[in-house]
């Protein structure tokens, strides 16, 4: 059998699964900029956390098998991770937007940096404990 | 007197080794210790320093981490702080 390339990037990453909460708030729409910042740098993959409340059972099969899984609050609500624990997943790293010090509405606007802030904090592992 | 520690990030230049490099300098400035830390993107010399997977740490010259980017607490474990 061939061998694939021996000079690969990032082969020995975890299969990282990541919940936006995806919330209507700026916090929450943060959550989904960031999930999609994680997923295109190869972090990990963004999956619909809403699909997961449905209980889908191949999303959650597909949860519960992956390294890691990583959760995005925007705020205190902490809304994914209730679902993700309602459905038995394990959480692996979860991070709230509110406890990073973005500030929950009224303004729905974000800039750059609050993603990078973000996106930086998961690639450190703030979010395990 | 501790002694200063060499940091090396082997990697061609790609997200994940920015990725690294930044975690790197977060763990060594959250420490307060002594460390150079060098940036290896010439793909035959990593190779020669027998790394198949990148991005790769290596601390004094010994390879740690190779394939992923380590996150700031496993970084700190290695240079020796704890998390």
């Amino acid at each position: 059998m061939a061998r694939g390339s021996v000079c690969t990037c990032g082969q020995n990453e975890k299969r990282r699964i990541i919940f936006p909460c995806a919330g209507q708030a700026n916090t929450g729409q943060l959550t989904n900029l960031a999930a999609v910042q994680l997923t295109e740098e190869g972090f990990g993959s963004i999956a619909c956390v809403a699909l997961l409340a449905t209980g889908s059972e191949g999303l959650v099969a597909n949860a519960r098998s992956a390294g890691e899984v990583v959760i995005l609050d925007g705020c205190p609500m902490l809304c994914a991770r209730k679902i993700a624990e309602a459905q038995g997943v394990p959480v692996g790293q979860h991070l709230v937007m509110t406890e990073l010090g973005i500030v929950k509405g009224p303004s729905k606007s974000y800039t750059e940096d609050d993603i990078e802030l973000v996106v930086s904090a998961v690639w450190q592992g703030r979010g395990r404990s | 007197m501790v002694e200063m520690k060499t940091i090396e990030i082997l990697g061609t230049g790609c997200m994940k080794c920015k990725r690294l490099m930044k975690n790197v300098e977060v763990a060594v400035k959250e420490m307060g210790i002594d460390a150079e830390i060098k940036k290896v993107d010439d793909i035959t010399e990593i190779m020669d320093r027998g790394v198949m997977l990148t991005p790769a740490l290596a601390v004094d010259g010994e390879i740690k981490v190779s394939g992923r980017v380590a996150d700031v607490a496993e970084i700190k474990r290695i240079l020796g702080g704890g998390s």
